[in-house]
């Protein structure tokens, strides 16, 4: 059988010869695999697709050529396209070629199967809006082994693109060993098992009297007392009784406790005047069972998982250590907030922000607060051996700024990773590294400062934290006008979400400039303006992510 | 050894390939590997199918450092 097989990030051409070689051919059977417009009963814009290329190909003509044993066909041309694939368009083609159309439909249905079943491509995540033109490839050398080229810091990077580059390029960081009172908050690395049945053993479930099963009373005489913390195994003859507390270990198996309130008691007599199926028992391993994973790696350790290690006596659990965090302000127009600016002057709220912010991470950065000059003057704020993971630095709000935090980069050895984004506010971001130092230039206004933090920084500490749930954009549905004109740029607003009749509702808080904090105060969610949107009215389905602390 | 990571396992490792230094092992002493460097990988370790140079391997293949491994998760190509 002649074979053609294609994997390409081009579109899949509307209309095809037949295969080659079909000469004799009496069917050809085509079949296109088209995106639908939706995916878990949401809207969506594309599927990304991606694939092993050397393996997918070589399994494709394996699978054919295995299946043409059965049902011998001609010829086959199979095209899979990969990469981000808009709704409507085909992300695979199937042309086979046929003496007759029996073989052919049957290769095709099959083919089509055992696709689904072995061959290296994968659905890599459905896209509620297209991407706008990529311009910049911003793998990084060192994952860039499937095609990927240098970064060109030069284009706009999307802020998803901006957010998937900060996932590849931040590996979970290190374990440590912390005591159970410090592991609030913190994302487990290792899978912590049960070291016995929990409950260990079968335990009353109410205040009340063992009997034997099999014995139908009604009148038992009480011979022991049995109290959560004791352990007094005993076989029961017909007739016996054992008063057992809550959370008392029954003392054999073949037994039912019969609730205090169904008895009445006179000295050591009880009569049983109430008995139903339940055993009022809880089992020996129901929870679960010796052995059995409790919780996983990338656990996060709310106070629930924690009261699970310590009743497992796991005390002192492997979690991801905590980044290194240096956070320098500049700017000669800052001073301190306890400080009264002199005229041209602002206080410095962007320290404090960013200290709160990874507060909520369970993180205390050293933080500094330099002039312009004073930056150039210290090349070594950032000394190596002792070198952060995480540098930010909050530059000013200018133009002019941004090119001074960039060459200060540049000239402490730093390869820059984005310069620009086509997101605003933020569009001045820096994302930089050097060794194992990632850093983040960050425009000076405070909205465009909440935004960052929020959309890019958050995405770092995520990877970093090793947290198997990440912080996705969530649906909602706005709960007011965003009047306005269409814009050019995707726009995030700070807004304010509530649930109500269990869709969440989004309020955006308006800024007019990206230099205003009000809106700050009370937003708890960012909201995505897609780029050209235009008089988002109420009712419309958007995106937000929340921004609360810890979340 | 270079070991490719595809679809949602390169958010668990945070990268798309990485370079393990082994001598000749079988898969259990590969993924003892693997979890070492990358614990979140464990609970994927049951649907993720291993492949040594662009085809899946058999249970009772042996990797060299000379081998280029991939960790197939579930496909869903098509």
């Amino acid at each position: 059988m002649h074979l053609e097989i294609q994997l390409t990030h081009a579109p899949i051409p509307a209309s095809l010869p037949p295969p080659a070689a079909a000469a004799g051919a009496g069917a050809w059977v085509e079949f296109r695999g088209v995106v639908r417009g939706e995916e878990n009963a949401r809207p969506i814009a594309a599927l990304e697709y991606e694939a092993y290329t050397p393996m997918a190909e070589r399994e494709i003509q394996r699978l054919l050529t295995a299946l043409a044993q059965t049902h011998p066909c001609l010829a086959a041309r199979i095209i899979h396209r990969l990469g981000v694939i808009p709704a409507g368009e085909a992300a695979i083609y199937v042309g086979l070629a046929g003496r007759h159309r029996a073989e052919a439909f049957a290769l095709l249905a099959q083919f089509m199967d055992r696709l689904k079943q072995d061959v290296p491509i994968w659905k890599r995540r459905a896209l509620a809006q297209m991407p706008e033109p990529v311009r910049t490839n911003l793998d990084p050398p060192a994952v860039g082994a499937h095609g990927g080229t240098r970064p060109t810091p030069a284009s706009p990077a999307s802020a998803e693109e901006v957010r998937a580059l900060l996932a590849r390029i931040c590996p979970p960081l290190d374990t440590e060993r912390v005591p159970l009172t410090a592991a609030a908050g913190r994302v487990l690395r290792e899978p912590v098992c049960a070291p016995e049945d929990q409950p260990p053993f079968d335990r009353s479930a109410v205040d009340g009297f063992a009997v034997r099963l099999d014995d139908p009373g009604p009148q038992f005489r009480v011979v022991d007392e049995i109290r959560a913390g004791d352990w007094k195994p005993r076989p029961l003859r017909p007739g016996e009784a054992v008063r057992i507390a809550t959370g008392g270990a029954l003392p054999g198996e073949e037994l039912q406790v019969v609730m205090k309130e169904d008895v009445r008691a006179a000295g050591d007599t009880i009569t049983v005047l109430r008995r139903d199926a339940d055993r009022n028992i809880r089992r020996r391993g129901e929870d679960a069972r010796a052995g059995a994973v409790l919780l996983a790696p990338g656990a996060m350790l709310t106070p629930g998982a924690l009261a699970l290690l310590a009743s497992a006596g796991c005390v002192s659990p492997a979690v991801t250590r905590l980044p290194r965090v240096l956070h320098v302000a500049t700017g000669d127009e800052i001073v301190p907030p306890d400080q009264t600016p002199a005229r041209g002057q602002i206080r410095d709220s962007n320290s404090t922000l960013v200290r709160a912010f990874l507060a909520s991470w369970g993180i205390a950065p050293e933080q500094l607060r330099v002039g312009e000059g004073e930056l150039f003057a210290r090349p070594d704020i950032c000394p190596s051996g002792a070198e952060p993971d995480l540098l930010l630095i909050s530059g000013g709000a200018s133009v002019g700024e941004h090119d001074f935090t960039r060459r200060w980069l540049q000239a402490a050895g730093f390869t820059l990773h984005v310069t620009r984004t086509s997101a605003r506010p933020g569009k001045p971001l820096l994302v930089a590294q050097r060794g194992r130092t990632l850093a983040f230039g960050l425009p000076g206004n405070p909205l465009a400062h909440f935004v960052c933090l929020h959309l890019y920084v958050r995405a770092a500490l995520e990877a970093w934290s090793g947290r198997a749930e990440r912080t996705e954009f969530a649906p909602a549905v706005l709960a007011a006008d965003l009047a306005g004109e269409a814009h050019g740029r995707e726009t995030f607003w700070p807004a304010r979400w509530h649930l109500q009749d269990g869709a969440a509702m989004l309020t955006p808080l308006r800024w007019r400039s990206s230099g205003d904090l009000t809106p700050l105060a009370t937003a708890n969610a960012l909201l995505r303006v897609p780029a050209g949107a235009a008089g988002l009215t109420r009712g419309r389905r958007v995106e937000f992510l929340r921004t609360e602390c810890g979340s | 050894m270079r070991v490719l990571f595809f679809a949602h396992l390169k958010d668990v490792t945070g990268c798309a390939e990485m370079q393990l230094d082994c001598a000749e092992t079988d898969a259990e002493g590969l993924w003892r590997q693997l979890l070492a460097a990358h614990p979140g990988l464990e609970r994927f370790r049951g649907s993720v199918r291993l492949a040594r140079n662009a085809e899946y391997a058999g249970p009772d293949a042996r990797f060299s450092n000379a081998d280029e491994m991939a960790l197939i998760p579930p496909v869903s190509g098509g």
